[in-house]
């Protein structure tokens, strides 16, 4: 235990030097600060003493609490812990393996009575700590402002602090293993990034190719239906052949959607679900905080004739799309999107000890 | 004569970087409890291999032998093992104190005793003035003097030093060669890894010499110079025709004028030699008994006996010579014979 509080100590201390961790404090408590300096009323939106007009955003269509709320997941989660927070985490610790592993201050470290894989681990959860540190005052600073401004209480927010550090770790334990191969704080930021970039683009991927499944799924229903109505109404072979090859084509195209969504889906499987597991909170505060999302209606009004961004044959709304999908994704349990995420994290996890354990210093 | 068991005593060392670079070759070496070993050789002939294999840092190839009593690599044997290591890097946001306290508690002493020694080692360091500053601020010997602090917060029965005069001015040098003869009359074995000869010749008991990953000689500075120890006269005129009754091994002849050198480091047997030449009525311009330096051992031991140059610098990268293959024509190898 005293070694632990050691190591603890003195990654508190690095932090402590190198000030970016005050800094993204200051900033994630500047942030709640401005957002308890929005307000809404009856009229519009408010900010201190001023006051905007808003045909749609004001309390006759967003109750006050629901407004708070939207804010904190969208923003304050979606937008600062998930993106520019965590990227101010990273450069912040990036530098605690590459550091600990440097000539002349290795030696110190192995010479001591301590193993070798609680050393790595330590380090490496002290860096998750301070993450969880700065995600917990910024959660809880948004829970007052949503309760003292909105009027309620919202205790299902504190499951933002679990699920950002565990987003968060998935990088991490790939900052960690490059700084530990490379000794470099440089290498480490810029590889953790372009893999984040990496696992972004499979998840947008994964989406897309999902919708485009959903929308050629619904799409291949309604050519089908058109087609047995032809037939059942006897209609001539002019009528039906056209509606015969559009759903023949109809179905290719779902066949590709779908093979490319199972390919997508695969190599995701095996990797961290940063965006799943961030939207495991936004799933949360939908069905237990009341915070349901509104899908964009514009396919109604105006866009593309098909109504969607697939082009479809059948005229079908993006809205059910979106709403199709979300229904899917809902299907995914929290054991495939963290279990499976964890299961990665534990293997390069194993992987550095085994290294670290190995590697002469 | 030392009857404890040796606090190193290692067998067979060796280790192999990357499968061709020899760092250590089969290194014996006995520190005894209460002496001051040093351990001698050229640039990257395995010195701070050996002793980062004494504290985990490194893993051995093979290794046989104990430190303490306990096997080489068990972990918890480190706490009574104190280390500075070759150019030692505590982290620069922290001051003297927190880096020695740092130390001290990865050693799992508890806080009232660590404050306690921390305060002691700083003052013995004459680092209490500076104690609070941050490391970032100290010129290199004052962190050499911390990093020495730290590798004694323990109370250390084995105390390993890896260059510790690195960057200490002479002063310094003299406290730190100071400190370690303290720590020998404290009955701590320290093993003492140093270019700087001299120094290591006024504190060591014994010294090894690390060549290209094997050892060359060790053992007391006396014992190994013992074969060096001469007597130099020198006499006015020529030498005289009869030294060879003497056994005398050579004569030189310096500008002053000639000199007899006597292999011997016994005084008595050069008398006969002295009164001779007085009977012959030769003028003795001089009498000195002469023994090796350690730089001069050091020196013949780093020196190529086929070239007579210096050794290069450096582990050996070659392979283990293989066997030379058999003249004979196959079949009539006489294996068994």
């Amino acid at each position: 235990m005293i070694q632990t509080l050691a190591l603890l100590n003195a990654a508190y201390r690095e932090l402590n030097a190198r000030k970016l961790f005050w800094v993204t404090m200051a900033i994630s408590l500047f942030i709640v600060a401005v957002f308890a300096m929005v307000g809404i009323n009856e009229k519009g939106l408010s900010f201190l003493w001023w006051g905007f007009e808003f045909e749609i955003v004001n309390t006759q269509f967003f109750p006050r609490e629901v407004f708070y709320k939207f804010l904190f997941a969208n923003f304050g989660i979606g937008f600062w812990l998930s993106w520019l927070a965590s990227i101010l985490a990273l450069i912040s610790t990036a530098s605690i393996v590459p550091d600990m592993v440097t000539g002349g201050s290795i030696d110190i470290l192995l010479s001591k009575p301590i193993g070798r894989t609680r050393l790595f681990l330590t380090r490496y959860f002290t860096g998750l700590l301070f993450v969880t540190v700065q995600v917990a005052v910024f959660t809880i600073a948004s829970i007052l402002v949503v309760g003292f401004r909105g009027g309620s209480w919202e205790p299902w927010f504190l499951l933002a602090i679990p699920l950002v550090v565990i987003f968060f770790s998935y990088l991490f334990c790939i900052c960690a293993l490059v700084g530990l191969l490379t000794k470099s704080t440089i290498v480490a930021l810029l590889v953790t990034m372009l893999f984040w970039l990496f696992i972004f683009g499979v998840d947008s991927a994964e989406n897309l190719t999902l919708r485009g499944s959903i929308a050629y799924e619904m799409d291949l229903e309604q050519v089908q239906v058109d087609l047995d109505e032809a037939v059942v109404m006897g209609d001539p072979i002019e009528v039906t052949a056209p509606l015969l090859e559009v759903v023949e084509r109809t179905q290719n195209s779902y066949e590709n959607w779908s093979i490319f969504h199972f390919w997508f889906y695969s190599v995701k499987t095996f990797l961290p679900k940063t965006t799943e597991t961030i939207d495991l909170l936004d799933r949360t505060l939908r069905k237990k905080a009341g915070l349901g999302v509104a899908f964009p209606d514009e396919g109604d009004r105006r866009g593309p004739r098909s109504g969607n961004m697939f082009g479809t044959t059948s005229y079908i709304r993006q809205r059910d799309i979106e709403q199709a999908a979300e229904e899917r994704l809902d299907t995914r349990g929290v054991m495939w999107i963290i279990g499976s995420s964890l299961i990665f994290e534990a293997l390069v996890l194993i992987f550095c000890c085994w290294r670290f354990l190995r590697r002469d210093f | 004569m030392v009857s404890e068991t040796p606090s190193i005593d290692l067998k067979n060392v060796s280790k192999i970087y990357k499968g061709r670079i020899h760092a250590l070759r089969n290194v014996d070496i006995q520190v005894h409890p209460g002496e001051i070993y040093g351990l001698l050789g050229p640039n990257g002939a395995g010195k701070s291999t050996l002793v980062k294999i004494l504290m985990t840092v490194v893993r051995a190839t093979h290794v046989e032998g104990t430190m303490l009593g306990d096997p080489i690599g068990r972990k918890s044997t480190l706490t009574r093992v104190g280390y500075l290591p070759e150019h030692h890097r505590f982290p620069h946001w922290l001051t003297g104190r927190q880096a020695i306290e740092f130390s001290a508690a990865l050693c799992k002493i508890s806080r009232v005793v660590r404050r306690r020694r921390t305060s002691k080692l700083l003052e013995q360091m004459m680092m209490t003035d500076w104690a609070d500053s941050r490391i970032g601020t100290y010129s290199k010997g004052m962190q050499q003097r911390i990093g020495l602090a730290a590798a004694l917060v323990n109370d250390p029965e084995l105390v390993l030093l890896d260059e510790p005069t690195d960057g200490v001015d002479p002063v310094g040098r003299r406290e730190i060669r100071d400190i370690l003869v303290e720590m020998r009359d404290e009955g701590r074995s320290v093993l003492v890894n140093s270019h700087i000869l001299s120094e290591l010749e006024l504190v060591c008991d014994r010294v090894g010499i690390l060549v290209k990953g094997s050892v060359a000689t060790q053992g007391t500075i006396g014992d190994l110079t013992a074969d060096s120890q001469r007597y130099e006269v020198l006499i006015a005129g020529d030498a005289p025709n009869w030294l060879a009754d003497f056994k005398a091994s050579s004569v030189e002849v310096p500008d002053a004028g000639t000199k007899l050198v006597i292999p011997t480091a016994d005084p008595e047997s050069i008398q006969p030699i002295l009164d001779r030449l007085r009977a012959e009525a030769r003028t003795i311009l001089s009498v000195q008994p002469f023994r090796e330096s350690l730089e001069d051992l050091f020196l013949r031991a780093v020196t190529d006996p086929e070239s007579g140059l210096a050794m290069k610098p450096g582990a050996n990268r070659k392979r283990p010579p293989k066997a030379a293959p058999p003249s004979t024509p196959p079949g009539e190898s006489g294996v068994g014979t």
